[in-house]
């Protein structure tokens, strides 16, 4: 059996798969919604393509006209036909129900992990040199005071990382500090997670408010180290513009 | 022909992608895996008759499905902790629309009176840090209420906390607590009534959410010391409470409108298939 139907049902069915197995290997998983909209649009294509003539409509609308509408049909066809004018009342129900149903999911926060910092947080430079002497102190005070959640190795799994949520940065990850300022982790580990505005949530945050307990000279050299420590650099205002 | 073939053609394809994609608009996506523990809520599900307030051991909490959560050692303030011995709590919720009772059961190899467990909460609609409500710089907090058991005092304790060194007990204590150890763990169930008249508690309203946090002290004496107390803890950041609403019938309601409506569309768009070609 050929025709427009077929080849229409093919590209539809190719799209999706392409959409929703294929795509993922190289990019992030598409929305169910956006994974729709294409479809939506693929059978737009068909249908106008397949509508340009007269006799193009009838190829491709006239079959599925006559097996809806059941004139003449017997056996196999009109058992298709009925189970297709029963399956589809009963899918809206079920998705009338699915998107009614109470969920045991809590509502979705959507929690912004780099909000903007104050201003006068923003373009600070580091006033220590960056030599091994002053990495190698901020390595140690690292070790000491950031370590036990943000791990040895500067992953963001230290051994009390676990019942924490939001989990520790991962330094190590290229999303983390390689994409911020030097001013903005003076920011962050100065003020800690009660300093967050309201986009940041700072009340679901276990990190510390340091300025409280160490001087500026170590939170700086802290930076330091964990820059070096998790083979990252930080983002520079050259970059920026 | 040309035309109503049109006519036809249009209506198909707007009516079945217009019913799919208002179902499917609703649909969301699996929620993305969960990288840090195995739950983030607890359900308090809704039992006829009374709970197993007073019996951590009763079988009625045997088939109370459990979330489970991990918990990590208190470093946000000083005096901190490194190493904790209670590393996850599993808990469990019930309510039969009056009173809640909430299990939480975890691991601790041994018995000691000054063993402990504490349940936090939200209290209204303020965001309050999980550090005892501690000040925020940029938010204004609310505060926080715990309800604290401790195997010594055999009871639990009402309390409110709004920052660091502000944890007082309540005058109005609305709260029971039982604990049971066996074989290398704790059982203690919290109770309360789902409501009260004092505004330093939590009010929990079936169908709401509510945020939860729980905290845990060893209190095992080891070489004349206490092992764990005060800020140093097990503890969890905020998670998500919630009682278990009444069930709502209006639901089949709307699914019988959405059958109706998808065969409606059938009846119309085969008539008029019908008409046409027989005209």
């Amino acid at each position: 059996m050929k025709g427009p139907i077929v080849s229409g049902a093919i590209l539809l069915a190719g799209m999706f798969i392409f959409l929703k197995f294929i795509l993922p290997l190289v990019t992030a998983p598409l929305p169910a919604s956006l994974i729709y909209l294409y479809l939506a649009l693929t059978l737009s294509g068909v249908m106008i393509f397949g509508t340009m003539s007269a006799s193009g409509l009838e190829s491709l609308m006239g079959p599925i006209f006559r097996f809806l509408s059941g004139k003449g049909q017997s056996g196999m066809g009109q058992m298709a036909r009925l189970a297709v004018l029963v399956l589809f009342p009963l899918l809206v129900g079920w998705q009338t129900y699915t998107s009614l149903a109470p969920s045991d999911l809590p509502p979705g926060e959507n929690r912004t992990i780099h909000p903007a910092p104050p201003g006068e947080f923003v373009g600070l430079a580091n006033p220590y040199q960056n030599n091994e002497a002053n990495i190698n102190m901020g390595k140690g005070l690292y070790a000491a005071y950031c370590s036990p959640c943000h791990g040895a190795n500067y992953d963001g799994k230290g051994t009390a990382a676990p019942g924490f949520n939001p989990p520790p940065a991962n330094f190590s990850d290229p999303g983390t500090i390689a994409q911020l300022q030097e001013s903005y982790l003076f920011w962050r580990i100065k003020k800690g997670g009660v300093g967050l505005p309201v986009e940041g949530m700072p009340w679901k945050s276990a990190m510390p408010r340091w300025e409280v307990e160490l001087p500026d000279e170590f939170i700086w050299k802290i930076i330091m180290g964990e820059y070096d420590g998790a083979h990252q650099s930080p983002r520079t205002w050259e970059e920026e513009e | 022909m040309l035309n109503r073939l049109s006519f036809h053609s249009t209506i198909i394809f707007v009516g079945v992608f217009g019913i799919l994609g208002f179902s499917i608009g609703f649909a969301s996506d699996p929620p993305p895996a969960d990288e840090i523990g195995t739950s983030v809520s607890v359900r308090m599900y809704q039992i006829e008759g009374s709970l197993p307030a007073d019996d951590p051991n009763s079988s009625q909490w045997d088939s109370v499905p459990e979330s489970e959560f991990n918990l990590s050692p208190q470093v946000h303030w000083p005096d901190r902790i490194q190493e904790v011995t209670v590393k996850s709590v599993k808990v469990k919720g019930l309510h039969n629309g009056q009173d809640v009772a909430i299990l939480v059961e975890y691991e601790d190899p041994t018995e000691d009176p000054k063993d402990a467990a504490a349940v936090e909460f939200m209290v209204g609609d303020q965001k309050a840090h999980f550090a005892h409500g501690q000040p925020m710089l940029q938010v204004e907090g609310g505060p926080v209420n715990i309800w604290f058991w401790k195997k010594e005092n055999g009871k639990a304790l009402d309390m409110s906390a709004k920052g660091f060194k502000t944890l007082t007990t309540q005058e109005k204590q609305d709260v029971k607590a039982i604990g049971a150890w066996e074989g290398g763990s704790w059982k203690v169930v919290f109770s309360r009534a789902l409501k009260t008249e004092d505004d330093q508690d939590v009010q929990i309203e079936p169908g709401e959410w509510r945020s939860v946090a729980f905290a845990f002290w060893d209190g095992a004496v080891v070489d004349g010391l206490v092992k764990e107390k005060g800020s140093q803890k097990a503890v969890s950041s905020w998670w998500s409470i919630r009682a278990e609403p009444s069930a709502d019938n209006s639901i089949f309601g709307w699914v019988i409108l959405g059958l109706a409506l998808a065969a409606g569309f059938e009846f119309v768009v085969i008539r008029n298939l019908r008409k046409g070609q027989s005209a």
